[in-house]
């Protein structure tokens, strides 16, 4: 290794210095290479994880647990009643209960509860691990989403994704570690990388598009093509190469000519890896062909090389109003491509090392408001994980008769984020990063692993 | 003998009562001691052991909440929260409204509610007295407490002085007195410095150093040309006096200052402020004009307070500009209470790390862990934040009402589009469950009339600055459906200790102060307004030394990219010693006696030899001093963000170099100007931005952090900015009419690298062109630009 590599008290730590040579490290990831030496905060043995992956589906605007994942037969009994503990306060005006108008049926052997909105994921049940009783921090959607992914309400923070990033480095040198799949031109709001080195942000990417190159920012060249291209960087890495040795030997130096090497490669890479086309015609079937669909198919791909964290994001599910239809339309969406994405990470046997989350930023109000809406409820809501050493078949925690708050088990954010990293082979409270005179974290000062979670 | 008055009668009466109570409930104790511990055993210690003891007893390091239910005493001493328990008082026990999940206080346990039947027996034990078998155990042992006295003597807050120049054993290599203290310690370590580097290095150097922006060919050649002794100072002078030159290391200020132009949302009560630029233009002003550093933190700080022109109200920006979350006002007082709390935080982080490079933060829910801060010192200048409001300035004279009416009728607009908003969504619950909405539509009705009202009123239309003014502020939850943020003018708040960080949980009052162990023994409490010029007085004057270290460092960093201190932001024990102590001393003395100079600080480095040595040495020391820790060598560093930009439109000549106003998004195809006038975007970072290690404006920046990714390359290979400065830079080139492919090529490089190319990079360019773009010269001209600015040697700086 290069003396300039060699830990000194610049206040730069090794990790940093390695992260800052960026691509070079190929297949190994940070903790790795920390390892022999000056073992990092936080990383504890690799054959301790049991998931390498993770594949979170985001439902942005707050999913109805109650329509979905948690029946309530109370709540026809007291149907446009508003008896005791059936009146917390939330953000609106609400009015009486307001019963889920479908069947929850039994799904798989173990014969979880899920609603005939969700057919073919209730299938998948045995899979699916339902954690009926989680807790959120607040009523509004941006600071309850930012604290469903940084743990804290504010926006400061990083999120989930650039932890697990940070903590386990790249898998492959041609693509980041972290990606963001989002129906739009924007990133998604809650994939930042906050005190984190920069790259450990999650790169985002438009599913709305389905050619490859308009999906990844940059990804090509409009005018040259590949050979082109080729001429062009072989030209800029004989001027590198010749000022390199002028400069005498620096990694900086070194690094950038490598990550220039790694950009002309993850073109190419890239557009593999989101081109979709090459699919067999029963797997487009099988998935579908919505902009969600593509990327749940995609985060598979993802997954098979080596990408760490996904993070899928589908927004629509603030039903405020005219819940049944809305509610519908978006759980058709999800349906078919979410049980597709389960069956064919089985299938290829990638399940086992992906941890799939679903969940928005709260779930709903069992009180209507607007007559046939339902309001935010951060007091009690579903999340589900599935593979990655999760138990499935089961539901775990519970809500009260009518589903507002969550009063069995309860599982708060922080106990989830612990669970999630424990599954990735870190200890929450060791995973750590210096920035403003201390030593911060993912869980802040909370958070417990939820043992009966784990398979 | 007189009678009792009646007032004697009445206290005599009550110790009376209470006497008595007192023997009642002593009495009862005693008789059902034995019934009643019998009853604990059997009905609630297993409860306890199995629901509570895992967060609540001796056996865990950190209980939660300071709460231990396994020892009598620690139960009636309670937690944070006070104590657990009132024997014979059920109501009035926290532990009971805990365990009955009243809302009230955290809900415990936590995962699930106890049974009924198990509440009702705690009730009882409570009523009955709450028996516990005593025990001898000591009460937990109290943290060390934090010694100010000692803390006194920590290096950063010693007085600095001049230093007598060190002996070295070259005197013919120092050219300022830095280099003598550099020297003295390459000496000890047997380490020689690098040659001075050459000239178009040089020149290239202290261009990008000090103006962010590289030199022109024409300019480089004239100076390697010129040969008289104080050419090197000549230039040192003319780039000093460039206003690029506030351009430049303004935007390192506005790194410190977070200086941002929205907020991370974009909700009712944060919208964007409307003129975030005036303080970027204030700044950059500042730095041209070599206002002295103690005025510029004092006009930032306090403007308002000080006899300064209106103009200078805008230097407030820098706490004007501070991020805003939203405040829903149905949500309940308490949670508006904690993000008011962070947002006070945020300030009073941003201040001290900023000024004094202490993280004082630190100390918000206990006393600070390594440095001598108490959570009494946090709450004291929490206090100042909690007394000052963000607001409008118009930057001419007005009547104090005029100001005042700017930022007072904005904010009830808010809130009464609020009110309008939700009496509208309101109005649908009771109109789809076919209730009378006649109130509703009253309701509605009339917060359209406020509004309208609002909008009609008249305002400032003139310059206007977003700054800061005295109001405290308090969170008024009388209304339970709409929490008010209580702005009073002129009346500033001293804040309760919040315990563990917790509004919810006030201890005692704080009086708003400096830091005790930067102050004199015998210093008040701020006794002006909030205290914001007090506050920036103690800071300048009574931390002199510490404040000056902590510029003097930055200023360090900025121009070697690497501090004397590494933790530029943390002067505490838990930051880095400085490389030099003597040299930072010195340099910080001689940085006062100049009046607080940041271009006498320039001088002093960029003249000095160490400055000015060729980034490799003939000569390695890897061995000795692997992160040129004592500067063997100049560090050779990658263009930032900025300087990239500006570095590519420069070369392109499209570089429009109007100064000041509304800032343009960088994604604007048609933006010219230099990115210091780009938007700053605290919600949605420009590409370059995010791509490039620009910091997060959410927070204070001690420094960026640069890191090399693929995607970078991507965007430099790629991106329509790129692509169309290429093809204007190779435009331009070849408008100059070149008599041959030869004499386009060689106006490529020295445009865009400074010099000539080799004979093996003239071939190879000619080859890259004829072949590359498929013998359509003028884009192979554009593919050769294109492949300049991405090269090594185009990003980095010598």
């Amino acid at each position: 290794m290069h003396p300039n590599l060699d830990h000194s008290s610049i206040g730069l730590s090794r990790r940093q210095l390695l992260s800052s040579l960026g691509a070079g490290f190929g297949t190994l990831a940070l903790a790795d290479l920390l390892h022999a030496d000056q073992a990092p905060s936080g990383v504890v043995t690799p054959n301790a994880a049991k998931a390498k992956h993770v594949i979170f589906l985001f439902m942005a605007g707050g999913p109805s647990h109650i329509d979905l994942f948690d029946p309530k037969p109370s709540l026809k009994k007291f149907a446009g009643q508003r008896p005791a503990g059936a009146d917390l306060r939330t953000e609106r005006v609400t009015g009486g209960l307001l019963p889920a108008p479908w069947e929850f049926q039994p799904g798989g052997e173990s014969g979880l509860l899920i609603s005939d909105l969700l057919p073919q994921l209730r299938a998948c049940a045995d899979d699916l691990c339902l954690v009926r009783s989680m807790v959120g921090g607040n009523p509004n959607h941006a600071p309850a989403a930012n604290h469903l992914f940084s743990g804290r309400i504010d926006q400061i923070h990083p999120s989930l994704g650039a932890w697990v990033s940070y903590g386990l480095g790249t898998e492959n040198r041609n693509l980041p570690g972290f990606v963001s799949l989002s129906d739009g031109g924007t990133a998604s709001r809650y994939v930042r990388n906050g005190y984190l080195p920069g790259e450990h942000q999650g790169t985002p990417i438009n599913i709305a598009e389905k050619d490859p190159e308009k999906m990844v920012r940059y990804l090509r060249n409009g005018t040259l093509n590949r050979e082109q291209q080729e001429r062009q960087l072989e030209f800029i890495a004989r001027l590198n190469r010749r000022q390199l040795a002028a400069s005498g030997d620096d990694p900086a130096l070194e690094a950038r000519i490598r990550a220039m090497e790694t950009a002309f490669r993850m073109q190419f890479a890239a557009g593999d890896v989101f081109d979709i086309r090459s699919e067999t015609q029963a797997t487009h079937e099988e998935y579908g062909s919505s902009s969600f669909a593509r990327g749940c198919l995609i985060s598979r791909r993802l997954v098979e090389r080596g990408v760490r964290y996904i993070h899928v994001e589908l927004g629509g599910w603030d039903h405020h109003e005219n819940i049944d239809k809305s509610i519908t339309s978006l759980s058709r969406q999800i349906d078919q491509p979410i049980a597709a994405l389960l069956r064919d990470l089985k299938r290829r046997g990638l399940l086992d090392e992906t941890l799939v989350v679903w969940g928005g930023e709260f779930g709903r109000t069992p009180v209507s408001e607007s007559g046939n809406g339902r309001d935010h409820n951060h007091y009690g809501f579903t999340m589900w994980l599935a593979g990655g050493g999760i138990k499935g078949g089961v539901a775990y925690g519970a809500t009260d008769e009518f589903g507002f708050r969550a009063v069995e088990n309860r599982v708060s954010v922080h106990d989830l984020h612990a669970t999630l990293l424990h599954l990735l082979g870190f200890d929450h409270e060791r995973l750590t990063y210096r920035y403003s005179g201390r030593d911060f974290r993912l869980t802040d000062v909370h958070g417990e692993v939820v043992q009966e979670l784990l398979a | 003998m007189l009678l009792p008055t009646f007032h004697s009668f009445v206290r005599h009466g009550v110790l009376r009562i209470g006497a008595i109570t007192w023997f009642v409930s002593f009495a009862g104790l005693a008789m059902a001691a034995d019934e009643g511990l019998e009853f604990f055993e059997k009905k609630i210690r297993p409860v306890l052991v199995e629901r509570c003891y895992k967060c609540h007893s001796s056996e865990t390091a950190k209980p939660k909440g300071g709460l231990r239910l396994d020892r009598q005493a620690s139960v009636l001493q309670g937690g944070d929260s006070g104590a657990a328990l009132v024997p014979g008082k059920s109501d009035e026990s926290l532990l009971m409204k805990a365990i009955s999940w009243s809302g009230v206080v955290s809900e415990m346990p936590p995962d699930r509610k106890l049974p009924d039947q198990v509440l009702a027996d705690f009730r009882e034990w409570v009523a009955r007295g709450a028996a516990f078998p005593v025990d001898s155990a000591p009460s937990a042992a109290k943290p060390r407490a934090v010694d100010v006295e000692q803390g006194r003597g920590f290096w950063s807050f010693q007085p600095v002085r001049t230093l007598p120049t060190p002996k070295v054993s070259d005197p013919s290599w120092p050219l300022r007195k830095i280099d003598s203290f550099v020297l003295e310690q390459l000496d000890r370590q047997q380490v020689r410095p690098a040659p001075e580097a050459d000239r178009r290095a040089l020149i290239r150097r202290l261009s990008f150093d000090l103006l962010g922006l590289p030199p022109t060919f024409a300019e480089t050649e004239a100076f390697v040309a010129d040969e008289s002794p104080d050419a090197y100072e000549r230039l040192v002078e003319r780039y000093l006096a460039s206003p690029h030159y506030g351009e430049r290391w303004g935007r390192h200020w506005l790194d410190v200052a977070r200086y941002a132009e929205d907020h991370p949302t974009s909700e009712a009560t944060c919208k964007p402020p409307r003129f975030p630029f005036r303080y970027r233009d204030w700044v950059i002003q500042a730095l041209n004009d070599d206002l002295p550093y103690d005025e510029f933190v004092r006009r930032q700080l306090a403007a308002d307070l000080l006899d300064v022109p209106r103009s200078e109200l805008a230097a407030l920006g820098f706490l004007g500009l501070s991020p805003v979350y939203h405040k829903e006002p149905k949500l309940a007082a308490d949670v508006i209470s904690v993000i008011v709390a962070d947002e006070w935080d945020e300030r009073l982080d941003t201040v001290t790390r900023s000024f004094l490079g202490l993280t004082v933060a630190c100390a918000r829910c206990h006393d600070h862990k390594f440095d001598p801060i108490k959570t009494d010192d946090y709450y004291a200048l929490a206090g100042v934040m909690a007394s000052t409001q963000l607001v409008e300035w118009p930057l001419v004279e007005t009547s104090p009402e005029e100001a005042a009416a700017l930022t007072e009728v904005q904010r009830q607009i808010v809130d009464v589009e609020l009110r309008s908003d939700y009496a509208k969504k309101n109005r649908k619950t009771p109109k789809a469950e076919g209730v009378d909405v006649a109130p509703f539509d009253a309701e509605v009705a009339r917060w359209e009339a406020a509004l309208k009202a609002l909008k009609e009123t008249k305002l400032f239309e003139g310059s206007i600055a977003t700054g800061v003014r005295d109001a405290g502020l308090w969170i008024n939850g009388d209304d339970p459906a709409w929490t008010l943020l209580d702005y009073q003018q002129g009346r500033p708040r001293d804040l309760p200790v919040f315990v563990r960080g917790n509004p919810a949980n006030p201890g005692s009052i704080v009086p708003r102060r400096f830091l005790e162990v930067l102050s004199p023994r015998d210093a008040k409490p701020f006794q002006q307004g909030s205290g914001r010029r007090e506050l920036a007085e103690a800071i300048i004057r009574d931390s002199a030394p510490l404040a000056a270290r902590v510029i003097v460092n930055r200023g360090w960093g900025w121009h070697f990219d690497r501090p004397l201190v590494t933790t530029p932001s943390n002067f505490g024990r838990l930051g880095d010693a400085p490389s030099h102590p003597e040299l930072l001393d010195d340099l910080t003395a001689r940085f006062i006696e100049s009046g607080w100079s940041l271009k006498w600080l320039h001088r002093e480095i960029v003249l000095s030899a160490a400055w000015r040595q060729a980034s490799r040495s003939p000569t390695d020391f890897h061995d000795r001093d692997p992160d040129n820790r004592l500067l063997w060598r100049m560090n050779r560093r990658r263009l930032e963000a900025e300087a990239s930009r500006d570095a590519v439109l420069s070369s392109s000549g499209e570089l429009n170099t109007t100064m000041q106003g509304p800032s343009v998004s960088l994604d604007d195809e048609k933006f010219r100007r230099r990115t210091v006038y780009g938007i700053v975007s605290r919600q949605k970072p420009a590409d370059l931005f995010r791509l490039f290690d620009f910091p997060d404006a959410k927070r204070h920046t001690e420094n960026r952090l640069p890191t090399t990714t693929p995607l970078q390359q991507l965007y430099l290979l790629n991106s329509p900015f790129l692509q169309q400065q290429a093809e204007a830079t190779a435009r331009s080139v070849l408008d100059e009419q070149p008599s041959s492919g030869e004499e386009t090529a060689r106006n490529l490089f020295r445009r865009i690298l400074l010099r000539d190319p080799t004979t093996e990079e003239l071939k190879e360019s000619l080859t890259l062109v004829h072949n590359a773009a498929g013998g359509v010269l003028r884009e192979g001209w554009t593919l050769l630009a294109h492949s300049l600015f991405a090269a090594n040697e185009f990003l980095y700086v010598e």
